[in-house]
């Protein structure tokens, strides 16, 4: 130990496995995070509202029932292309 | 005949296939552990995929989430974020977990857990969170049961022999024919629950308005505060949307799902599964939406609202169609039920039986403690909901959160970065997770608007990342064994440590 720290230099360390390495991978991530951000506050805030009716429902119902639509499409993409 | 009459004697030929179902697989049951209690590790796309489903929605989302539009209005479409983040979890964790699971030979969550971090205290933490939190979830889907038949049955069956009714018959299939019986039940609970609620929310919202858009109508002009946030009560504030999103996170810890990634026959099976799950999770809402929303108008003055379901099929209902769609919620119910009890049985035996009692003896005779292991959780599911009477959601809320706690020590063994845990880290962080947790459930609700499992997960994360600044990690022999399987398993790579960035 130096300085009350374990001294880790030893230890294997690999790149983190929390970003993606490949293209394909981090812009489906990227997409995910963009849609998932999209169903949550403080944006998510902005679509609080009954009118207009779309597709006969109200206004947030529909809302979120197109992004998680488009969040399941991204994972079915990143399935397709074998991220 | 009278309704009652069809609507309990449905209910009850449906708990006759499920034990014929439970001695077919009995038939075809070897005495290996591995088969008892795993499936054999071969679980293939189709049959995976409805346990999974019927393991996550369970009497919760049958009664308890119609219950909840009902009460708090559109807010619990929240849940729809929920199914899709347990897909994505699935997805990149679950096949992480079943990469680890066929090379080193995992049972149990303990087993994963208690070889990376090289400690026994770590087991044995890991094993009895799991079974404390998921015994919270037994006691939410027998109350689900007891509802169910008390209501069928026009409380002719009480309550109380109505839930030991069906948690008996759980057991006995499950004991007879181990995680096989609990796979193949499940297949026909996860097709019959989501037909029934389907079919019921859509006769319910022709009979009583004309059908599901007039029914949206309706509620946008007799009870607008149910079509926005945060809901008639005030409940869904931006902390508590977020936050219950997160504690509902918490099932993918639990025992009966990470087991399920092990049973899987490949990753590209358990990768399809999180692809394709969230379909069924998140539209099996749409139409608890249409139930909890139209009986808000139609019945309004609901004593408990997570009767709403059965209260509207009973009054405006055929009594046949009311009989199948309740034995649905019996499903829905008893799916998660037989899984939570398996797992249970599946870390009591092996985690603790196997490793402390009598770690040298048969496999046939750790099926036989199983068995009774089994019978032990049954006695106290009983006693639990008989004893106290909760909302479902509350319970299930609670029990998720509880599992959320080992997020931190799974996530680091299965994504290799530069925060490495100990487990002295893990420990402080469950410890103080859950005294957060208790804190901000019991103690003071929700500080800030802002969910308990959120405050008690960031606190769980950041005490086992600090105390793990200075302690022992695991050794480098072991912290190279299992991350270089992940870096190979993903990457198809297992650089050397120096060559590493």
């Amino acid at each position: 130990m130096i300085l009350g720290i374990v001294d880790r230099r030893d230890y294997p360390r690999f790149a983190s496995h929390f970003v993606p390495r490949t293209t394909t991978g981090r812009r489906g991530l990227l997409l995910f995070l963009i849609f998932f951000a999209l169903a949550e506050p403080p944006v998510l805030l902005l679509a609080n509202r009954i009118e207009p009716f779309v597709l006969g429902m109200p206004f947030l119902y529909t809302y979120l029932l197109a992004i998680y639509v488009a969040l399941i499409a991204v994972l079915l993409w990143i399935h397709h292309r074998d991220v | 005949m009278e309704p009652w009459v069809i609507a309990t004697g449905l209910i009850f030929l449906y708990i006759l296939v499920t034990l014929v179902l439970g001695f077919v697989a009995n038939r075809r049951l070897t005495i290996d552990l591995d088969d008892f209690f795993l499936y054999g590790r071969k679980a293939g796309f189709g049959v995976l995929y409805l346990t999974v489903v019927a393991t996550y929605h369970s009497a919760f989302a049958f009664l308890g989430s119609s219950g909840f539009f009902y009460t708090h209005g559109i807010g619990f479409w929240d849940a729809g974020t929920w199914t899709i983040l347990v897909g994505a979890f699935s997805y990149v964790i679950g096949t992480r977990i079943w990469a680890l699971g066929k090379k080193f030979g995992y049972v149990t969550p303990a087993d994963l857990l208690a070889d990376f971090y090289e400690s026994e205290a770590v087991r044995v933490v890991v094993a009895l969170v799991s079974v404390l939190f998921t015994i919270l979830y037994i006691q939410a889907q027998a109350q689900g049961l007891g509802y169910i038949i008390s209501v069928a049955s026009g409380e002719r069956i009480p309550y109380a022999v109505g839930t030991f009714i069906l948690l008996v018959v759980a057991a006995i299939y499950l004991a007879a024919g181990g995680l096989r019986a609990v796979y193949w039940t499940d297949v026909v609970q996860g097709v019959w629950m989501y037909v029934a609620i389907w079919v019921g929310a859509l006769v319910l919202a022709f009979e009583l308005f004309g059908g599901p858009f007039e029914l949206w109508r309706r509620v946008a002009v007799e009870r607008p505060d149910l079509l926005t946030l945060p809901g008639p009560k005030g409940f869904f504030t931006p902390g508590m949307w977020f936050g219950m999103m997160i504690s509902l996170c918490g099932v993918l810890f639990m025992p009966q799902m990470m087991l399920r990634y092990y049973t899987a026959a490949s990753d590209r099976t358990i990768r399809w599964l999180g692809a394709t799950t969230p379909i069924y999770l998140m539209t099996l809402y749409i139409p608890t939406a249409l139930i909890g929303l139209g009986g808000a108008l139609v019945l309004p003055e609901l004593a408990i609202p997570d009767q709403i379901f059965p209260e509207l099929l009973f009054r405006y209902a055929p009594p046949w169609l009311t009989g199948i769609i309740l034995a649905g919620a019996v499903a829905a119910a008893m799916s998660t039920l037989d899984s939570i009890l398996h797992a249970n049985m599946t870390v009591l035996t092996r985690d603790i039986y196997q490793r402390y009692v009598r770690p040298e003896a048969s496999p046939a005779h750790y099926v036989r403690v199983g068995r009774f292991v089994v019978l032990g959780l049954l006695v106290i599911g009983y006693v639990l909901a008989i004893q106290t009477f909760e909302a479902l959601v509350v319970l299930v809320s609670l029990s998720g959160s509880g599992a959320l706690q080992l997020a931190p020590s799974v996530v680091n063994v299965c994504f290799p970065s530069k925060l490495l845990l100990t487990r002295v880290g893990v420990l402080a962080g469950i410890g103080a997770g859950f005294a957060c947790l208790f804190w901000t459930l019991v103690i003071k609700p929700h500080p800030f608007g802002v969910h308990g499992a959120v405050w008690s997960l960031a606190l769980n994360w950041m005490v086992a990342a600090a105390v793990s600044r200075f302690t022992k990690p695991p050794s480098a022999d072991t912290v190279w064994r299992i991350h270089g399987e992940m870096e190979r398993f993903v990457y198809g790579t297992r650089r050397s440590p120096s060559d590493a960035s």
